[in-house]
């Protein structure tokens, strides 16, 4: 056998003896290792280990000195290390290798299938338990905001206003505006075979107003500001300044969550209309250049599609997106506990509940619409 | 003698099915400073956060000056949360306000003063403390003990009876260690305050407290109550002479 710089192998037919040299640091050992695993098999009844040469062993080192044991617990062959040097002996002392346990791997065991069945469902209940704790806690507050308004945080209802309306004006205008002008842009190329480029501007002011404005909005909204909720929240809550409001006597759903909703109720629904302006502008813009339409047909178009239920209905369900959002990004948020990675898991988790229960709650409006307005 | 203002009795507290502490009784007297000892992870913040009422106990009662702690009952729980002020381990501070309002926010919240008569009262609130001339500094522009000393400042905005503090020179260099030990005794001897104390700095045990308690995490017990320099020398607990003579568990 070839020997290397670290160790040497004489290899007989009734015993094995191994040298081993230099230091035995995490550089060194893995080639170690890799050649004692590589030595034939069965392995004589002696193996003898000289250690005289080791310069230095660290606890990586000290690996090759636990494989070597297990090779010959295992074999049952006669182990003997000679000519230890201090230093490494000073060393399996710190380390006490020799109460080494047999096997290091993970002892813990993957609990079975009923229990881990039973703490999902308490899991599930705790949670069910929170989120029912919650709604009730955040309508007691806002109904008693109804009654005594001058208890709402004013300034900070405020800052959350702009945070979430005007801060979101220019992406909001952006995307609403690029919407309407898409939407314009594909249903002119069926719309024109039949001569009814007029009616783009119905479809673009209709779809918009009644669905895709709120839904744009409340979707560009939950991702700004839903999930800046749950974020900040949630680092208030591990940072122990939920604890402290409460100590100090504030109530937290009226301290943090009131505000928030509140905001987000008033602003919202108006950037709703915005949005609905933009895309309807984006329309404008293809009917007039693509569509041999004037400003003024397409307008008057417009606004005799529109009637003002459809825009009263928008803004109801802006309305309604806007408190969801809201409340959902604070109740994630609620959610935290322990550190950071928690901190990404309800922000990430505020975002996506917030956008299923947008649309869910669209849905179960547009029913209910197609039954009560038939 | 003076009376308890905090008396735990049978107190059982843990999470999720797992307990930390069983049956712990004792006592708190008025305007002593009471510290709570033990060794990393037994449960020392988690007791203090039973005694301020943010965990539920499992079992056993809790009384702060006369009242009964049950956070369900809303009335009585505001009672005993206007005799009380806390300092949290990493401050808590509200990061989106400047100090000043962080401590005028308790004052401005409970009191009619008007706005001249907080900022006023604020800055006396900040002197106590050392801290005068910072109030328009957010918090993340301050040192770690002086987040802890604008901290105790919050704690003690509406003079409460009995201030709780959990690790208050925990990562502090020895200086600002031993000013906030010096701190703490003159608020407790100028306000009268009681000032329970969560800490196993051996230097500030033996500078403040009058009296401590040490939990003990394998026998879920308090294993020693009482004055500290009496406890180094005489407990019969081993783990208490090596927790106050600093020597290492493996070679005793």
């Amino acid at each position: 056998m070839t020997d290397s710089p670290t160790l040497t192998v004489d290899l007989r037919s009734d015993s094995l003896g191994l040298a081993l040299r230099g230091a035995l640091n995490l550089h060194t050992t893995p080639a170690i290792l890799n050649r004692l695993a590589k030595l034939p098999l069965p392995l004589p009844g002696r193996i003898s280990v000289d250690m005289g040469g080791v310069e230095r062993m660290d606890d990586c080192g000290a690996l090759v000195m636990i494989r070597l044991q297990r090779m010959a617990r295992e074999h049952d062959s006669a182990i003997t290390w000679q000519n230890i040097p201090e230093h490494v002996q000073e060393v399996a002392r710190f380390l006490r290798l020799e109460s080494l346990p047999e096997t290091t791997r993970s002892t813990k065991t993957k609990p079975g299938f009923l229990a881990r069945f039973g703490m999902k469902t308490l899991h599930v209940t705790d949670q069910a338990g929170n989120h029912v704790a919650f709604v009730g806690e955040l309508t007691v507050g806002l109904f008693s905001l109804f009654r005594h308004p001058g208890r709402l945080r004013l300034g900070d209802t405020i800052t959350y206003m702009q945070r979430v309306g005007v801060d979101a004006l220019p992406i909001v205008g952006l995307i609403s505006f690029l919407l309407g002008l898409i939407m314009a842009f594909m249903s002119a190329v069926q719309l024109q075979q039949f001569g009814a480029n007029i009616y783009v501007a119905s479809l673009v002011a209709l779809a918009m107003v009644r669905e895709l404005g709120p839904i744009m909005t409340a979707i560009i909204v939950a991702g700004r500001s839903g999930s800046a909720f749950a974020a900040e929240i949630g680092t208030m809550k591990v940072s122990e300044e939920v604890d402290a409001l409460i100590t100090m006597g504030f109530q937290p759903t009226m301290f943090l969550v009131a505000p928030k909703v509140s905001a987000s109720f008033l602003v919202v629904p108006l950037l709703a209309l915005y949005s609905n302006l933009f895309a309807i502008a984006g329309g404008l813009l293809i009917g007039v250049t693509t569509l041999n339409l004037t400003p003024h047909a397409y307008m008057l178009q417009t606004m005799n599609t529109l009637t003002i239920f459809d825009v009263n209905w928008g803004i109801f369900k802006s309305a309604i997106f806007a408190v969801l959002i809201a409340a959902i990004g604070c109740f994630k948020g609620y959610q935290v506990r322990g550190g950071a990675a928690s901190v990404g898991q309800a922000t990430t988790s505020a975002v996506v509940t917030s956008m299923f229960m947008i649309i869910l709650v669209d849905s179960i409006l547009a029913v209910i619409l197609r039954y009560w307005r038939p | 003698m003076t009376s308890p203002v905090i008396s735990v009795r049978g107190l059982t507290m843990g999470f999720g099915g797992q307990t930390l502490m069983e049956n712990l009784d004792f006592d708190i007297l008025g305007g002593e400073i009471f510290v709570i000892l033990g060794g990393s992870g037994c449960g020392k913040s988690t007791l203090l956060k039973h005694l301020v009422g943010l965990h539920k106990p499992m079992s056993g009662s809790i009384t702060i000056a006369g009242m009964r702690m049950d956070p369900g009952d809303t009335e009585t729980f505001h009672r005993i949360l206007a005799c009380i002020g806390v300092m949290y381990q990493g401050g808590a501070l509200f990061s989106s306000m400047t100090l000043g309002e962080n401590v005028a926010l308790p004052i401005a919240e409970y009191s009619d003063l008007d706005q001249g008569d907080i900022a006023d009262l604020v800055r006396l609130k900040l002197r106590q403390v050392g801290l005068e001339g910072f109030e328009h500094h957010l918090p993340e522009e301050l040192s770690g003990g002086m987040k802890k000393r604008a901290a105790i400042a919050r704690a003690l905005a509406l003079n409460p009876g009995i201030l709780f503090l959990d690790e208050p020179s925990a990562g502090l260099d020895p200086i600002s260690s031993a000013e906030l030990d010096a701190l703490i005794l003159r608020l407790n001897r100028t306000l009268g305050a009681t000032f329970v104390v969560v800490t196993h700095e051996l230097s500030s045990i033996f500078t403040i407290a009058g009296r401590v308690i040490m939990l003990d995490k394998k026998s879920k017990s308090i294993i020693a109550e009482g004055d500290p320099r009496v406890l180094r020398d005489t407990s019969p607990h081993p783990f208490v002479r090596q927790f106050f003579n600093r020597r290492p568990e493996m070679e005793a």
